[in-house]
């Protein structure tokens, strides 16, 4: 909550300041650097902003926002099993290079209650289009594989949309929260903020955060990459020092 | 009490994971075998992605084979010379095991090969333990007194050339079967994270007359030394081994196998070897239903290229 208060402190500083051209968006994220031990249950985070009026008017709404959250990406492949003389083996795949580990679309209205398809399809907003830029190679079955790439990673938790994730605290002012699961991804967050009035795109705004995952267990998968030989070698002092200790213990 | 496994990438609950590594490590003290042939399947059925299942269990498979190592040490019923040879032509075959291993990985059918080689692999060594167990079984009961077959005859495969005399052994034999042997279940072992005892023991014993007493501590000390060139193998290459995962297991295995061996005492080989079957057997019929039966969800994801993940 103490939070929630700095960042709406921080959001009416924003307002209060600046010269304004046209219609804009302030900003900003609640912590921007997120520190997250192996085996938390999630960490909530809020996302704050404000509609900065025409210079001179006040500003008039009624306004929309959608707020999209994307984490780094990686090399993924949808895999499909089908069945082969009685055995089921993954026979087709389609790679998605690069593709988000995280992808969540929040905002104050349904997205199609707030502009036309192509408008998000424009700007990326639907997971789907997601997969629809980074397959590789495009073939007919990206459609498919990428629907149902998103839908795992959905189940997942690490895609997701909320039409009621942003709420308005004033007629200029709103928040959004975000829960992150603890399976993300370490590395830097965008959060892209898309200001709509009448289904006309106003005003956009980029923000990031980071997440940095700490603790014992983190230790050891940095080490398994970037020391593959030494924790190899440990894994061997530790089995055979088990064994040891075992045979020890027990005078087989 | 959730543990999180940072290579396996899941969480999953403390006490099950040292449970069943107890539970196969009572097996393989009961049954005397290494036990990864059970392990691997139980933590794929529970979820654990296989590549990573294969490559832990591997560690599991090294603590039990140091404490039963070193217990034939001390016993001197080692055959040092005849373990060499069989550890170096492993060695040979775990890096063959686990480069096979990683190219299976990238292509997206590691889990069907491994499926497919424990179903083989699994149930024709289950049938033949199955067969041989029932009629030593039936003979018994029938009244005929089952003499321990010794096999002294020669077969073709002492006629091999490049003879080398194992002393320990009271062996004098070709080295070629004996590298075959040593490739062929390093490769297996490192493929399918098995230690192979219950392929060693049969071979070294009925291929070349190993005698009884120096097989076991024998194939232990060649397991040992062929499951750490796999663990620091698959950590450098195919980087599945997850040293939690791992170690939760050899605890738990180490303390399983000493209940294990007491138990051994109360039953007969003959019954022993039968239960052994049986549960070799169920492992395979569980692998062939996950490739038989329609997948719950045809589609699945992996991650295939590393862009700073995690």
């Amino acid at each position: 909550m103490k939070r929630l208060a700095a960042g709406l402190a921080l959001v009416l500083v924003l307002a209060s300041a600046g010269a304004v051209r046209a219609e804009d968006l302030v900003s900003t994220v609640s912590n921007p650097n997120i520190a997250i031990t192996s085996n938390f249950d999630g960490e909530t985070l809020s996302l704050f902003g404000n509609v900065e009026p025409d210079s001179g008017q006040a500003a008039k709404g009624p306004y929309d926002v959608i707020i999209v959250i994307t984490g780094p990406s990686v090399d993924r492949v949808a895999r499909l099993k089908t069945n082969n003389f009685g055995l089921w083996v993954n026979t087709e795949q389609v790679e998605f290079n690069p593709f988000p580990t995280y992808f969540h679309v929040l905002s104050n209205n349904p997205l199609l209650k707030i502009t036309d398809e192509q408008t998000l399809e424009a700007n990326r907003i639907l997971p789907e289009a997601q997969a629809r830029v980074s397959a590789v190679p495009q073939s007919l079955h990206v459609e498919r594989f990428g629907a149902e790439l998103v839908r795992l990673m959905s189940a997942k938790g690490l895609f997701g949309q909320n039409e009621l994730g942003v709420k308005f605290l004033s007629p200029t002012a709103y928040v959004a929260q975000l829960t992150l699961p603890g399976d993300i991804t370490n590395g830097l967050f965008i959060t892209q903020t898309y200001l709509f009035k009448g289904g006309k795109l106003l005003a956009k705004r980029g923000d990031s955060f980071a997440v940095n995952k700490t603790g014992f267990e983190r230790f050891l998968f940095t080490s398994s990459r970037d020391q593959p030989l030494l924790y190899g070698l440990t894994c061997v002092l530790l089995a055979v020092g088990t064994g040891w200790l075992g045979g020890v213990i027990f005078k087989r | 009490m959730q543990i999180y496994l940072p290579i396996a990438a899941l969480s999953m609950n403390l006490f099950f994971l040292v449970g069943i590594g107890a539970a196969v490590g009572f097996l393989s003290g009961l049954f005397g075998v290494g036990g990864g042939f059970l392990l691997t399947p139980l933590l794929i059925f529970s979820g654990v992605p296989a590549a990573v299942a294969v490559s832990s269990v591997t560690g599991q498979v090294a603590a039990a084979s140091t404490s039963g190592a070193l217990s034939y040490w001390r016993r001197g019923t080692i055959d040092l010379h005849l373990a060499t040879y069989l550890i170096l032509s492993s060695i040979i075959g775990v890096f063959f095991g686990v480069a096979t291993f990683s190219a299976l990985r990238a292509a997206g059918q590691l889990d069907l090969v491994i499926s497919l080689a424990y179903l083989i692999v699994l149930g024709s060594v289950g049938t033949i333990m199955m067969n041989e167990a029932v009629r030593a079984l039936l003979k018994r009961r029938a009244g005929i007194v089952m003499r321990e077959k010794l096999p002294s005859q020669h077969t073709w495969i002492h006629g091999l050339p490049m003879r080398i005399r194992f002393k320990k052994s009271k062996l004098y034999i070709s080295v070629l079967p004996v590298l075959a042997i040593g490739v062929v279940i390093g490769f297996l072992g490192s493929l399918l994270g098995i230690g192979g005892g219950f392929i060693v023991v049969p071979a070294l014993v009925y291929l070349l007359r190993v005698p009884g007493n120096i097989v076991v501590g024998t194939t232990l000390l060649q397991m040992l030394a062929m499951m750490s060139a796999t663990i620091i193998l698959q950590s450098v290459q195919s980087q599945t081994v997850d040293i939690m995962l791992a170690f939760c297991l050899m605890v738990g295995g180490t303390i399983g196998a000493q209940f294990g061996a007491s138990a051994g005492q109360y039953l007969r080989g003959e019954q022993l070897r039968f239960l052994l079957a049986a549960l070799v057997l169920a492992v395979a019929i569980r692998f062939a239903l996950t490739l038989v039966l329609p997948p719950a969800d045809p589609f699945s994801m992996a991650v295939v290229g590393i862009g700073g993940i995690l």
